[in-house]
């Protein structure tokens, strides 16, 4: 005796003859959504074999044409379904999260840079933060326009601090372990660089230690510089206050934890906060080793 | 312009070029009601380019994991019976539903191949083709195969040496793989994919 459960029903063979079954009516949003809830388990080839010729015996459909046709709606309605449910993933809305601030940062810069080429002519500072200050200490000091163009900077800068907030609340929960390595930011830098969760838990060592210097990456804070040319690992401060000498190992070091963070979330996620330690533990090491070289 | 058939059947010769019947679907060049199928897009295509001996017939039906947007899958369902075609990553997912919308005989599903939920869904295949460049991916034909393949069925994998490995030898890394396919399938063949694919590979084999 033999029983299988299949996209159109549940069926009872014995001796390859059918002895029972409870099939669908040929609806196809029922049939996706019962797909979307029951648990399936696997079943032999030879049942496998004869799914179709069950189908025709049980009616479900008339024709193998039918079956090919029926199931092929259903299962481009639960793609359907699939896609919208991953977009709406936390580990989307993490990489949007990451665009927007991106975006953000990219407008700030650039409504800085005309301002601070307006003000050029009218006063003496130039750098964007006294620029600021100076507006909000004396703003009737300054022509209408430039104050508006300051109103729109602080309120991006307001709009980057939701953000960020939103993206430590949303790290926390769905990668603990890489926001307490690498901080909510970074780690959400890695996750929208690698392409989600799962694709970052899948990645080597090697590949993240590398993974892409973002152009956006802080832009607002190394105004004027060019975009760091390292992967965005080198952005954390245990790589990027070390010295010279021993950024490239102190980031390896950081990246193989990363990668065990990463999955650990993924499959997971229990937290396991020793993972931060060790690596201090072993930058603090590395360090100590360099010393004398350095001084 | 000379047109000759493939020995694959399905498949056909425009001058030197390779194509289907059909009309176009991912914005490739078409030519009175062929469609030109470009072997530096398609590692299906460079395999037939290199006069391989691949087991595909009208009558079979097909699982594909890693379909991707659905370029390889688009030709292969102008050659064999039905595809199904498995996905997971969803940004390409949606080319590859898009795709099934206009072509009766690809079923798209949305999932990881490595943990198979489409059980219920999908009937007893007669190839299994993979290409997914994974580390563990003979793992996951394995596990397919076991699921899903007829009994002496056939199955094309192909192997990116470079995601399996990136320091070996790209011939280190096949012959790694080809032994671990070993333990459940006969190897047929291993066609190196150059030159339209550097450090590629694709075997042929069969269920034992
Ligand atoms: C090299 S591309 C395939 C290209 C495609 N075969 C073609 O020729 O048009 C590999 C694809 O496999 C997918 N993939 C990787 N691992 C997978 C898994 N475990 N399950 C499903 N798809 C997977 C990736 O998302 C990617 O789209």
């Amino acid at each position: 005796m033999a029983h299988i459960k299949t996209w159109f029903g549940d069926i009872e063979l014995h001796n390859d003859e059918i002895v029972g079954s409870q099939v669908l009516n040929a609806d196809i949003d029922a049939m996706a959504r019962r797909l979307q809830r029951e648990d399936f388990a696997d079943f032999d080839k030879e049942c496998r074999g004869r799914l179709r010729e069950i189908a025709i015996k049980l009616q479900v459909v008339s024709s193998e044409r039918e079956y090919v046709s029926l199931l092929r709606a259903i299962m481009i309605q639960r793609a359907k379904e699939r896609i919208v449910t991953a977009f709406a993933q936390p580990d989307a809305r993490i990489i949007q999260l990451i665009d927007g601030i991106d975006d953000i940062d990219e407008s700030i810069n650039l409504l800085s840079e005309r301002l601070s080429e307006w003000c050029l002519l009218t006063s003496e500072t130039s750098m964007p933060e006294d620029l600021l200050e100076a507006f909000a200490s004396s703003p009737s000091a300054q022509s209408p326009l430039a104050q508006e163009f300051a109103g729109s900077i602080s309120r991006l800068c307001e709009l980057r601090q939701e953000t960020a907030s939103a993206i430590e609340l949303e790290m926390r929960t769905t990668a603990p372990n890489l926001s307490t390595l690498a901080g909510e930011l970074l780690g959400a830098r890695l996750i929208a660089r690698a392409g989600g969760l799962g694709s970052l838990a899948r990645m080597p060592a090697s590949r993240i230690q590398v993974m892409g210097a973002s152009k956006a990456l802080f832009r607002h804070i190394k105004y004027g510089t060019k975009p760091p040319k390292h992967g965005v690992i080198f952005q954390h401060p245990l790589v990027r206050g070390s010295h010279p000498n021993i950024r490239g190992k102190i980031a390896r070091i950081l990246a193989a934890k990363i990668a065990i963070a990463a999955r650990l979330d993924f499959y997971s996620k229990r937290a396991y906060p020793e993972l931060l330690s060790q690596v201090e533990k072993r930058v603090g090491e590395l360090q100590t080793a360099a010393q004398p070289r350095t001084t | 312009m000379k047109i000759t058939p493939h020995k694959v059947a399905g498949v056909f010769l425009l001058d030197r070029q390779l194509a289907t019947k059909g009309e176009a679907l991912y914005g490739e060049r078409t030519f009175d009601g062929y469609r030109l199928w470009n072997p530096r897009r398609s590692k299906l295509a460079a395999l037939l380019m290199k006069q391989a001996h691949v087991p595909l017939a009208p009558e079979q039906i097909v699982l594909y994991l890693g379909a991707a947007s659905g370029t390889t899958v688009s030709h292969l369902a102008d050659i064999v019976s039905l595809v199904y075609a498995v996905e997971f990553a969803p940004r390409v997912a949606r080319d590859l539903v898009r795709l099934s919308e206009r072509v009766e005989n690809i079923i798209p599903l949305i999932s990881d191949a490595a943990q198979p939920d489409y059980g219920p869904v999908v009937e007893l295949v007669d190839l299994l083709y993979q290409d997914i460049a994974q580390p563990r991916q003979a793992e996951i034909a394995v596990k397919n195969a076991e699921l899903f393949l007829k009994p002496r069925g056939h199955a094309c994998i192909i192997i990116k040496a470079r995601s399996i490995d990136v320091t070996a030898k790209p011939k280190t890394v096949y012959k790694r793989e080809v032994k671990k396919l070993g333990e459940l399938f006969d190897i047929e063949s291993v066609h190196e994919l150059e030159p339209f694919y550097k450090a590629h590979a694709a075997v042929i084999a069969r269920l034992t």
